[in-house]
């Protein structure tokens, strides 16, 4: 099992780094479609009769559609930065899905009491299985929030779209806790000490 | 020895390929002319952006001096609007940004009617009416003039909407009126989309694409 988790956890701390950057380009995308929806959204209020732009009839349609297309454009730069989360969501389930396979293979030989064995430094089987399917939450349920408020973003629905940076900020506020770096932890201590006499015996 | 002219004398094969390279290189001119109005177009915009945040933090400090002049004593308080030098500076900037993108129309405009004389010499050489094969791939000649004419008619409307942006946008007190005029400086309504499609497809017929 130790070997298991060890892999398991070079795994996740690769994907980790890709899901981080894949979120950290979510910030500026949202930002420039907020600003364009604060843009839209002055076109909308415009009193265009009485603008030194009343001569040009035609703007205001022909405005509204590039700026809908600039929004389109940036949609679907946070489809792919999505694309990127869902990748790493994917691929971290499988492994859980795999060691979590493993053990139920070997759970009879383990016996339940090695399993929730905890030494003084040494967090348990169960703890580090506990912690893989923390980490496999975590990935699941943030990245179905990002795909409901994209989901939600409409040029029908400006004031939303203007408030998306607030809106994202405080998903992640929602996340802050490193629950990954934490199991990576976790599943180090496990695997460094599943050699020592006083620890479950692994393998 | 020189080989027989033709019946008519005239020879012919020489003036098509001048015409031939002479819409080639204005292929070539077109996509340089283009590509210059964006770099002028994101600089514009950058100007243009300044000028509006100053305009916005003076509304900002002028309501300030509004309300702490509204508590104190007299009417004759008020102060007279200061003269924003960096505000000069900026408006300065995008007139100049302005005069380079009116040249570059220009010469737009001189593009097409040149493409437009190769048209008229090549319909003077073979009659009216007559097809000719193209002088690369597909291209009939008179389309190299139609989109010649395409792109030089949204660049002119493009140059109008950003004079009066121009005119205008130091002058402007609303917020939601200067908000759009930074919008359609950026994202050039009267500039197609399809633009960058016929540029692309007049480079490929020239052969400055390989396909």
């Amino acid at each position: 099992m130790a070997a298991a988790l060890r892999e398991w956890a070079a795994v996740v701390a690769r994907q980790d780094a890709a899901w981080r950057a894949a979120l950290a380009a979510w910030a500026p995308l949202l930002g420039s479609l907020s600003g364009l929806a604060a843009q839209m959204r002055a076109a909308q209020r415009l009193a265009w009769g009485g603008s030194p732009l009343r001569a040009f009839g035609d703007l205001r349609a022909r405005l509204w559609r590039k700026q809908r297309g600039a929004a389109e454009a940036l949609l679907e730069q946070l489809g792919v930065r999505r694309a990127e989360l869902r990748a790493v969501r994917d691929a971290v389930g499988a492994g859980v899905a795999g060691v979590l396979r493993l053990y139920e293979e070997r759970a009879a030989e383990l016996g339940l009491a090695a399993a929730l064995r905890r030494g003084p430094r040494c967090p348990s089987l169960a703890d580090a299985l506990e912690g893989l399917q923390d980490v496999e939450r975590y990935y699941r349920h943030l990245y179905l929030e990002s795909k409901l408020l994209l989901r939600r973003v409409s040029c029908d629905n400006l004031a939303d779209m203007e408030a998306l940076p607030q809106s994202w900020e405080r998903i992640l506020e929602r996340y802050k806790e490193d629950v990954v770096q934490d199991t990576l932890l976790k599943i180090s201590l496990f695997v460094d000490n599943h050699r020592e006499p006083c620890c479950s015996p692994g393998s | 020895m020189a080989a027989k002219s033709p019946a008519d004398g005239t020879p012919r094969r020489p003036v098509l390929s001048v015409s031939a390279r002479k819409i080639k290189d204005n292929a070539a001119d077109w996509h340089n002319l283009m590509m210059k109005w964006e770099r002028l177009n994101d600089n514009g915009f950058t100007t243009a952006n300044k000028i509006v945040n100053m305009k916005i933090s003076e509304q900002f400090q002028d309501n300030k001096l509004e309300i702490a002049c509204d508590n104190s004593a007299t009417e004759s308080e008020k102060s007279t609007p200061k003269y924003n030098e960096e505000l000069d500076n900026c408006c300065a900037e995008l007139l100049e940004t302005l005069k380079h993108m009116t040249k570059i129309q220009l010469k737009m405009e001189k593009l097409t009617s040149t493409t437009k004389a190769i048209c008229d010499l090549e319909t003077f050489h073979n009659g009216a009416g007559n097809c000719t094969a193209p002088f690369f791939h597909t291209w009939p000649t008179p389309y190299f003039y139609e989109v010649s004419l395409k792109l030089s008619e949204m660049y002119k409307k493009e140059l109008q909407l950003k004079q009066t942006i121009v005119q205008e946008i130091a002058h402007s007190a609303d917020q939601d009126l200067m908000m759009v005029y930074l919008s359609s400086w950026l994202y050039q309504p009267y500039i197609e989309n399809s633009s960058k499609l016929l540029l692309e497809a007049m480079l490929l017929e020239t052969g400055h694409r390989q396909c």
